[in-house]
C-alpha cells in the first residue's frame, strides 16, 4: 500500500513538464536524494551503521492564488525492509496581508532557533548537532499555526509566535491538545558589503514537556533514553529530553570577499539552548536534579572554492538519566559531546559528496566513538532558495 | 499615531505597558505615520538601479548586489529581507537569474506588493527578445536557464522596451507622479535611440571579433555588435573552469581567438591560464554600473574597452 503511494509520487514528480513556460502557474517540484555509508551510529541519529538512505525528500510548492501559497514536503525513510512516508511540511501561508504580516497553518518546521526551520539537505554536516538532536529531535516540525511580522525598519526585525500540537515533544501520557507555544525574535543586518549577521532569541513553552512523576510510568530503564515517551524506535524524531521551558539564542555570521559568495565564503554559527523544568520541582532537592540543562553548538564552514568546502563543529548537550529507588528518583546528569570535521565536494550547485569524521563522547555509556561518514546529497527538479 | 495611543491612557494604564511594548509601538508608529513617502525601490542588480534612477530620480533605491558580486550566488541575508519588506517596487533581471535567493526574499519579507504577479515585482527579461531559450533543459547541460540567457543588462536594443514597461509600472504604483515618470521615460528612450546609432557606428570595427568569454554574461552585447563568442572558460554554464577545459580551448588555436574576456566579479586566473597558452590579450569588462554611473556610461565603457584592447579604436566613443 505504502509502496504504491510512493511510486505514484515519484512518477508524478518525474512527469513534470520539462519546459516550464511560467514559474508562476506550475508547482515547483524538487527531489532530494541522500545516501551514505558510515562506520558507526551517532546517538539519536536517523542514520544507521553501514549503507543507508538518509533524508529522501520530495517537495512541491506553488502559489495557490494571489492570497495563499502552499507547500508540501514529504520524506521517505527506509528502515531495513520497510519504508516510512512522513509528511514533514504541509502548510498554507498568506502572501497578501498588509503591514508585513504572515499567517501560516498546517504542518511546518518551527521557527525556533536558526537551524531548525531550514531543511536538512541545506546543512553543511551529515547530522544536526547533538544539541538539536537532544532538545528538538533533530528538526522540530509540528501541526499548528504561526503568525509573524517583519518590521519596516533598516535593521531586520522579525517577530513570530506559534501554537503547536506538541505531540512530538510530549513527555506525558495524556497531553493537552495545544501543547506548545513559542515566540521568536530575529534581528539582522550587514556589517559591511563583505559580512552580515543575524541574532535570534527563541522561547518555547511545552505544557506537556515536564515529567511530573516517574512512579506512575513503567519505564524501561535499560533503554538509551528512559524519559523519551514518543514511539521508542531508535530513529525517533522526538526530542530526547523535554521540559516545560526551552530558551534559545542563536547567532550567524557570514563573510565573503567583497560579498561575492561564489568563490570563497565563511559561515560561523552558534546556538545555545537551555531547558528548564525537565522534571517536577518536587524533586528539586534530589541529587543532580535536572532543573536547568544546557546545550550548545559552535560551527564554522569555509568554502575554499566553488567545488570544495571544509567545516568543523563542536556541540554539547546536557541530559539526565533517572533510576527509581521505590518512589525516589535518583538523577544522574550527563553530557554528550561531539566534535565533527567535514570535507565536501560540490559537483555543481545541486550535488554534494561529503566526508565527515565525528568524535562522540557519551557519558552514559562511558564511551568514545570515532565515526566516519561518506554521504551524498543531490537534488533534481526545482531547488528552493536557501535561507541565510 | 503614537499620541493617539498615549493620550487616553491614565497613569494606571500606562504603567501596565512594559517599556518594551512602548518601544515597539513607537517603532510601529514612526514607520506608519510617515507622510506619503518617496517610492522605495529594491533592485536585484545595480544596472536596474541606474534605469530606475533615470525614470524616478526621487526614489529611494536599494541595490542588493554590487559589480563585484555574482548575481547567481547571493545570500538571502537579513538586510535584504528588511529592504524587500519596505519596497514598493522590486526590479530584477528575472529569467531565473536570481532563483537561488529572490524567492526567499519575497517569501520572508511578508510584503504583498513584491510577490510574483503583483505590479510591484518587475522582471526586465520579460520585455527582452530572449536568446538561448530551451525547450528542454537538463542539469547535465550545466546551470542553464530554460527561459533564456538572463544577463539582459546588455540587451541594448531592448532597453527602450524595458523603459516603456517600467514607466507603465511606475505610473501604476505611484499615479500621483505619473507625468514625471512618463516625461523621464520619453527622455530616456530618445537619448537611448540616439546612443544606439552612435554606438553601432563606433563599434563597427568590432564586427567579426572572436572572443573567449567567461559565462554568457555578454551574450546580448556580442549578438548586437556582431562579436562571436567562440569559447567559454566555463566547461558548462555555472561550472568552474578546469585545466582540461582550458587545454581544450587552447586547441582552438591563436588564429581563432582575438580576445579573452571576463567580468569584474569573476576570478581572473582562468583567463590568464588561457592567455599563457594562446598569448591573446585579456580584458576585464564591467558586469554592471559602478557607483552612480548611468546605463549609457556602462555601455560606453564596455565598447570603449573592447576597442582599446583590440587596437581597433579608430575614433573614441562619444561621451
Ligand atoms: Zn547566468
Amino acid at each position: 500500500m505504502k509502496k504504491s503511494v510512493i511510486s505514484l509520487f515519484v512518477c508524478s514528480a518525474l512527469a513534470a513538464p520539462a519546459a516550464f513556460s511560467s514559474p508562476i502557474s506550475n508547482p515547483e517540484i524538487g527531489v532530494v536524494l541522500d545516501g551514505y555509508y558510515q562506520s558507526g551510529e551517532r546517538q539519536l541519529s536517523e542514520r544507521e551503521e553501514g549503507f543507508g538512505l538518509g533524508h529522501t525528500e520530495i517537495n512541491m510548492s506553488a502559489n495557490i492564488d494571489d492570497k495563499f501559497r502552499g507547500s508540501l514536503t514529504t520524506v521517505l525513510e527506509s528502515h531495513g525492509d520497510h519504508a516510512d512516508l512522513l509528511i514533514e511540511e504541509a502548510f498554507i501561508e498568506t502572501t497578501s496581508l498588509p503591514h508585513g504580516l504572515n499567517i501560516k497553518g498546517g504542518r511546518f518546521l518551527s521557527s525556533f532557533g536558526s537551524l531548525n526551520n531550514q531543511h536538512l539537505h541545506e546543512d553543511a554536516f551529515a547530522e544536526r548537532p547533538v544539541a538539536y538532536r537532544n532538545y528538538l529531535g533533530g528538526h522540530f516540525y509540528d501541526d499548528g499555526v504561526s503568525a509573524s511580522v517583519v518590521l519596516p525598519t533598516d535593521l531586520y526585525i522579525r517577530l513570530g509566535v506559534e501554537a503547536l500540537s506538541g505531540q512530538q515533544m510530549s513527555a506525558i501520557d495524556d497531553p493537552s491538545t495545544v501543547g506548545i507555544y513559542s515566540a521568536t525574535a530575529t534581528f539582522g543586518g550587514d556589517i559591511s558589503t563583505a559580512s552580515s549577521w543575524q541574532l535570534g532569541f527563541s522561547y518555547l513553552r511545552n505544557d506537556n514537556g515536564r515529567v511530573d512523576s516517574f512512579g506512575d510510568h513503567d519505564h524501561d530503564h535499560d533503554h538509551d533514553h528512559p524519559h523519551r515517551f514518543g514511539h521508542d524506535h531508535d530513529h525517533s524524531h522526538s526530542a530526547s529530553v523535554t521540559g516545560k521551558h526551552l530558551y534559545g539564542m542563536d547567532f550567524v555570521w557570514k563573510w565573503a570577499p567583497n560579498g561575492n559568495y561564489k568563490y570563497q565564503n565563511l559561515t560561523v554559527s552558534a546556538e545555545w539552548l537551555r531547558l528548564n523544568d525537565a522534571t517536577s520541582r518536587d524533586y528539586k532537592f534530589e541529587h543532580d536534579y535536572p532543573g536547568t540543562l544546557d546545550a550548545f553548538y559552535l560551527s564554522g564552514v569555509y568554502r575554499l572554492s566553488p567545488s570544495w568546502s571544509v567545516g568543523a563543529r563542536y556541540s554539547e548537550a546536557e541530559d539526565f538519566d533517572v533510576k527509581m529507588y521505590g518512589h525516589y528518583p535518583y538523577f544522574k546528569r550527563e553530557t554528550e559531546r561531539e566534535f565533527d570535521l567535514m570535507l565536501a565536494w560540490n559537483s555543481s550547485h545541486f550535488g554534494t559528496i561529503r566526508g565527515q569524521y565525528t568524535r562522540a563522547e557519551n557519558q552514559r555509556h562511558d564511551r568514545e566513538d570515532n565515526i566516519f561518514t561518506l554521504q551524498y546529497v543531490m537534488s533534481f527538479g526545482a531547488h528552493g532558495a536557501h535561507a541565510f | 499615531m503614537l499620541s493617539k495611543w498615549l493620550k487616553p491612557a491614565t497613569h494606571n494604564q500606562q504603567s501596565r505597558f512594559a517599556p518594551k511594548t512602548l518601544a515597539l509601538l513607537a517603532i510601529f508608529a514612526a514607520s506608519y505615520a510617515l507622510p506619503s513617502h518617496a517610492l522605495n525601490v529594491f533592485v536585484c542588480e545595480p544596472e536596474w538601479g541606474a534605469l530606475v534612477r533615470a525614470h524616478a530620480p526621487h526614489a529611494n533605491i536599494y541595490a542588493a548586489t554590487t559589480s563585484r558580486q555574482d548575481p547567481h550566488y547571493v545570500q538571502a541575508r537579513p538586510s535584504l529581507i528588511s529592504q524587500m519588506r519596505r519596497a514598493d517596487l522590486a526590479v530584477c533581471s528575472g529569467a531565473e537569474l536570481e532563483i537561488g535567493w529572490l524567492p526567499m526574499l519575497q517569501a520572508r519579507s511578508n510584503n504583498a506588493k513584491v510577490q510574483d504577479g503583483q505590479s510591484g515585482m518587475f522582471y526586465a527579461s520579460e520585455y527582452v527578445a530572449m536568446l538561448d531559450t530551451h525547450d528542454h533543459v537538463d542539469r547535465s547541460m550545466g546551470d542553464i536557464h530554460a527561459h533564456g540567457n538572463p544577463h539582459v543588462q546588455f540587451a541594448v536594443k531592448d532597453m527602450p522596451r524595458i523603459s516603456t514597461a517600467l514607466t507603465a509600472r511606475l505610473v501604476d504604483i505611484d499615479p500621483d507622479n505619473a507625468r514625471q515618470y512618463q516625461a523621464n521615460g520619453i527622455r530616456f528612450r530618445g537619448h537611448w535611440h540616439r546612443q544606439i546609432t552612435q554606438w553601432e557606428e563606433v563599434a563597427e570595427p568590432l564586427q567579426g571579433l572572436n572572443v573567449v568569454g567567461y559565462h554568457g554574461t555578454y551574450r546580448y552585447l556580442f549578438d548586437w555588435l556582431g562579436i562571436a563568442q567562440v569559447g567559454d572558460l566555463e566547461p558548462k554554464p555555472g561550472l568552474s573552469p578546469t585545466n582540461a577545459h582550458i587545454h581544450s580551448l587552447a586547441q582552438l588555436g591563436a588564429d581563432a581567438v582575438d580576445l579573452i574576456v571576463y567580468s569584474s566579479h569573476q576570478d581572473s586566473r582562468p583567463a590568464s591560464w588561457l592567455q599563457q597558452r594562446i598569448d591573446k590579450p585579456v580584458l576585464e569588462l564591467p558586469l554592471t554600473v559602478e557607483g552612480d554611473q548611468s546605463l549609457t556610461e556602462m555601455i560606453d565603457i564596455v565598447i570603449g574597452d573592447l576597442l582599446k584592447q583590440t587596437g581597433k579604436q579608430t575614433h573614441l566613443p562619444v561621451q
